[in-house]
């Protein structure tokens, strides 16, 4: 059994597969795996032509597939590249596109990857919180499951037009920025950031607006809470107290 | 800023309305505006009620000259009065939207003065927020009843969505509980924008559409003694002339104390029921007449779906591999998420029992109606298929039961579940 170890770039994990496929049994992962009895292990090192080959043979068989790999790539599961690879020899294997054949469990591991990227994508449409600095920029820390920053910055650059605004995912250290016109993915680190005058004022206001709006007298927090896990609580300003 | 014993005044008279959600519309940003709209809609934050934030959900003003028996802001009522001005909620609303809190407005009033002038000031409400703040988010409006009907129109140009709520399922119980509103001021206007809404599509207007996101009602159950059947035949009605997006269902709260209403709410599960039959009707092709009788009610035992299939055992079991979409559709327990996962997984091979588990179909119901690859994995015999059923109900039942399902049908809508 041998172990192909990448490091988590679709350009990385692409070569893996070309590498990996002639095998028989193996693994392709960018966690730190338990390498089986007798295993070997290989490290990946992109390599563009070789990328680019598995790509383009997965577009002959389905035009969706390189995006939907690409967006399971961005899962924290440590057994996303190995799903994809399943999905992916699945393809070869049927020489046809085989999104909705639910009935196999490689594709429902896949999907179910798949959209929980996409599922947690528009969750965070609704659960980033700005805060808004005393030089006018919108801050948004926030600290999602699956590194979907990117995923989120056209929805809030198409919204929020000419403001300008940052989206801060802590866990990766990754930030979208936007600076009123167009936007770009960088790293970054702790911040310290000053708040305007009326953010206190509107955070109050919203607190007090998401107490009244609650109908008291038909409790149902377990429905909470499935809906608005209580990881997300975190940034969220009406569940502080 | 506003003050915060305002927006609790006029954010408590305000929620009750359930007709929340923020779909629709796919209204896009301009230059130097601010805001879009989501076609699936967006939930902002949930309360624990269960239920989703989606709109910052407001009364313009609780002064009401009307008086509805079951409202606690009617004319003579003891409570604390409020309201707001235009700039205030444009103020408001700009600065909830800046945040992400929201997804857009859900504007409202009681009746102060007249209906006109109440009107009037939605009206100049929404005007500003969309003119001069260039507001592009959600909006959705209360109608007032018997307002004129150019301030009507105007405002119908600029929200997304509108609402005349029918608030009680007879004219009978409208004219004792609400007698100010009649059902030609509730009717009247739904039509004239339902015309309005036809009249852009015909002549594809494109800029200032007249509600994107269409008209919604609502309406109270269980103040007053129709049955379910009455119910859903005025629900079907208004799904079919007034091309209504949506029928909201809200079980009564007794939060005022009147000898012509019940001491006593009607409990959520009605209301879920009527949800659910609700969505038979507009998406699984059901008629109403197939799922309850004019005089009666929906059974509390089983949902609407396994009533109607236990009424008409005589059609089951189907196979799973050869029916078509509205025959899947019919079976109780299978959704259109898994109708359609079957349909597209079949294509590749013919599928099993496992291999439904596998794709995670609910099983529970649906084993009694259903045959895989021709065999049969149901209980034998009625009596069975209903308690085993029974139990299939009673443990989904308290799980299930959301105030308002909103969230579920957000989620379903993005995860491109038909
Ligand atoms: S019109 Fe009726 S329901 Fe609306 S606020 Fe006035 S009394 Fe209440």
């Amino acid at each position: 059994m041998k172990v192909f170890i990448c490091n988590g770039t679709p350009q990385c994990f692409f070569t893996a597969v070309f590498d990996a496929y002639r095998e028989t049994e193996c693994i392709i992962s960018s966690a730190s795996v338990q390498i089986p009895l007798g295993g070997t292990v290989e490290t990946v090192f992109a390599d563009l032509e070789k990328s680019r080959r598995v790509q383009a043979k997965i577009n002959a068989y389905d035009g969706e597939a390189v995006d939907d790999i690409s967006l399971v790539l961005r899962s924290c599961s440590p057994l996303k590249e190995q799903v994809a690879f399943e999905y992916i020899k699945e393809i070869m294997r049927r020489k046809t596109a085989v999104k909705k054949a639910f009935n196999l469990p490689q594709v429902v591991d896949f999907n179910d990857l798949l959209y929980k990227i996409t599922g947690e994508t528009h969750q965070f449409k609704g659960f980033i919180r700005f805060m808004e600095c005393a030089n006018g920029v919108l801050y948004a820390p926030y600290s999602p499951d699956n590194n979907i920053t990117d995923l989120l910055m056209p929805h809030f650059a198409a919204r929020l037009g000419e403001l300008k605004f940052v989206i801060h995912d802590v866990k990766r250290g990754i930030a979208g920025i936007h600076n009123g016109k167009e936007w770009i993915l960088g790293y970054a680190g702790a911040t310290e950031i000053m708040l305007s005058d009326d953010e206190r004022g509107f955070g109050t206001l919203w607190k007090k607006y998401y107490k009244s709006v609650n109908v008291s007298e038909r409790p149902h927090e377990r429905q909470m809470k499935r809906s608005m896990p209580v990881r997300y609580w975190k940034f969220l300003p009406e569940k502080q107290n | 800023m506003l003050n915060a014993e305002k927006l609790e005044i006029l954010t408590e008279s305000a929620k009750y309305d359930v007709s929340c959600s923020s779909s629709g519309s796919n209204r896009v940003n301009g230059h130097g505006g601010l805001g879009n709209a989501s076609v699936g809609g967006i939930c902002h934050s949930f309360t624990p009620d269960g239920r989703c934030i989606s709109l910052l959900k407001i009364l313009m003003s609780n002064e009401c000259v009307f008086d509805c028996e079951y409202c606690p802001n009617r004319r003579n009522a003891d409570v604390r009065r409020a309201s707001i001005t235009p700039e205030e909620i444009c103020e408001l609303v700009m600065g909830f939207y800046k945040r992400n809190y929201i997804e857009g407005l859900f504007l409202s009033s009681a009746v102060f003065k007249s209906p006109d002038a109440t009107m009037e000031l939605l009206c100049e409400t929404v005007r500003k927020l969309r003119q001069e703040y260039k507001f592009n988010g959600y909006i959705h409006l209360k109608g007032i009843p018997h307002a004129d009907e150019a301030l009507v129109f105007k405002a119908a140009k600029l929200v997304d969505r509108m609402s005349y709520n029918v608030e009680l399922p007879s004219e009978r119980s409208l004219k004792m509980l609400a007698p100010q509103k009649t059902k030609s001021s509730l009717l009247l206007p739904m039509k004239d924008l339902r015309d309005a809404i036809i009249y852009d599509k015909e002549n594809k207007v494109r800029r200032n559409r007249t509600l994107p996101a269409g008209q919604t009602t609502q309406m109270i159950i269980g103040a007053s003694s129709e049955t379910d059947g009455q119910i859903l035949k005025l629900s079907e009605a208004l799904y079919r002339s007034m091309n209504l997006r949506r029928v909201y269902y809200s079980s009564y709260i007794p939060v005022v104390q009147s000898e012509k209403l019940p001491a006593v709410g009607a409990g959520l599960l009605r209301e879920h029921r009527l949800y659910q039959a609700d969505w038979l009707i507009r998406y699984y092709g059901f008629d109403v007449d197939e799922i309850v009788g004019e005089g009666e009610n929906l059974s509390p035992e089983y949902d609407p779906k396994c009533a109607w299939a236990l009424r008409n055992m005589h059609l089951f079991p189907v196979e799973i591999n050869k029916v078509p979409l509205n025959v899947l559709l019919r079976v109780p327990g299978i959704g259109a998420k898994s109708a359609y996962k079957i349909i597209e997984a079949r294509r590749f091979a013919p599928l099993d029992f496992d291999n439904l588990a596998k794709m995670r179909v609910v099983l529970k119901r649906a084993r009694h109606f259903i045959t895989c690859k021709g065999k049969f994995y149901g209980s034998e015999g009625l009596t069975q298929i209903r308690t085993s059923l029974l139990l299939a109900g009673q443990s989904e039942v308290s799980e299930q039961m959301s105030m308002f399902s909103e969230s579920s049908v957000a989620l379903s809508a993005l995860t491109g579940e038909v």
